[in-house]
């Protein structure tokens, strides 16, 4: 039967799966195929996996629990192999890969950090400082310009707010950098302009926690800053 | 020292199995995370969008014309005029279908697949025959929702 893998862990971390499911419907058993060094978390695969709450959440479970007792190595969701023999040939091959790895990541944590800027402060903010955008505003508002005028303005905006995400992305990640051993950007979707992740050291982690809360409160209320942690560490396996 | 509100800040202890905080590391969990290429990926609906709809850039006619508009409304706020205005000139093209595309277009994808996160598991089994259109039809209507600020 297909098998599910959701984490490596080093054979002496004590994997306590108790009260955790794994995927699927109804919820599939955990269980651990250990090699001499390393084991893995896994399940029976179920026939239908989606990335929907009750999947993505059992993944996640598993994740927390095992980090809550030592270091894990996520496993991205949805991975699958034939049968434990499989699973099993895995941790022996890359056995020093995955352990110099877990050691590198011991009493580390993912904080992960969303940002958005409400648009409208944003546009208001650059039709104030740029007297050409004020200008062919004007000339729409007004009835003055030619159908060419929207495109213009709406391209002149476009690279403004580009060129000061850019800046708020670097102001934001360049203050937090010095709290964290590793960072990672991502594509930001939806409203936000920065998505990134950073490698925290236990000990690092209020100073980060405290620095993230300075720079929420200066940038103001036209910024949400979502901060998640601390988290398996996805982002630098 | 006054507090400023700081929209999910509170960092959640233990990390984010809570549903709504499930959401906001979707993307660390189906894109991040160790990739061991012996095994086989499931192919699984929803993950794909996500990609696709990452790489949407933001130089494009749609959000052109999109920033335009908004920057016209923001100057509206004395007197509200300009909208009739605004209509002859790029009101057809933008009407016909692009606007507020550009934001829902990058949030869409995310947006399908939250909705089968935040759904009630009562409604698991009904959502699941229902995911992909839903998400697509919901994408406009759920506009209003998100930029509540306005």
């Amino acid at each position: 039967m297909a098998v599910y893998v959701y984490s490596i862990v080093a054979t002496s971390h004590p994997q306590n799966l108790n009260g955790l499911n794994g995927v699927g419907d109804p919820p599939s058993t955990l269980r651990t195929v250990p090699s001499e060094e390393l084991t893995a978390v896994v399940s029976d695969a179920p026939e239908e996996l989606r990335p929907k709450r009750r999947d993505l959440g059992a993944h996640q479970a598993v994740q927390e629990a095992l980090m809550a007792d030592g270091t894990v190595l996520p496993l991205q969701f949805g991975f699958t192999t034939t049968d434990d023999d499989s699973v099993r040939e895995v941790l022996e091959e890359r056995a020093e890969v995955y352990a110099e790895r877990l050691e590198a990541l011991e009493g580390c944590a993912e904080y992960h950090l969303k940002v958005s800027q409400a648009e409208e402060a944003l546009l208001r903010q650059i039709l104030l400082e740029s007297d050409q955008a004020r200008a062919l505003n004007e000339q729409i508002t007004s009835g003055t310009g030619g159908p060419e005028v929207p495109l213009a303005l709406g391209e002149l905006i476009a690279g403004e707010v580009q060129a000061r995400e850019e800046q708020l992305v670097d102001r934001i990640v360049g203050e937090l950098r010095g709290f964290a051993r590793e960072e990672r950007l991502s594509q930001a979707t939806g409203d936000d302009f920065l998505s990134v992740s950073f490698l925290v050291e236990q000990d690092n982690e209020k100073s980060f926690l405290y620095a993230e809360q300075e720079l929420a409160q200066e940038l103001g209320e036209d910024f949400s800053f979502r901060l998640l942690g601390p988290l398996p560490p996805y982002s630098f396996v | 020292m006054t507090v400023v509100p700081q929209s999910g800040g509170a960092v959640a202890p233990g990390g984010g199995a809570g549903s709504g905080n499930l959401y906001e590391i979707l993307d660390l969990i189906l894109d991040r995370g160790l990739v061991i290429d012996v095994f086989v990926r499931v192919s699984l609906v929803g993950i794909e969008l996500l990609k696709i709809d990452a790489r949407i850039v933001v130089a494009s006619v749609d959000t052109y014309l999109r920033f335009a508009e908004a920057c016209n409304r923001l100057d509206l706020e004395a007197g509200r005029k300009a909208p009739s205005q605004l209509t002859d000139i790029v009101g057809e093209v933008t009407e016909g279908g692009s606007h507020g595309k550009a934001k829902g277009a990058l949030s869409g994808a995310a947006e399908a697949v939250s909705d089968a996160l935040k759904g009630d598991s009562d409604d698991e089994e009904h959502e699941e025959k229902q995911k992909e259109p839903a998400g697509r039809r919901e994408r406009q209507a759920r506009r209003p929702a998100r930029r509540r600020k306005e």
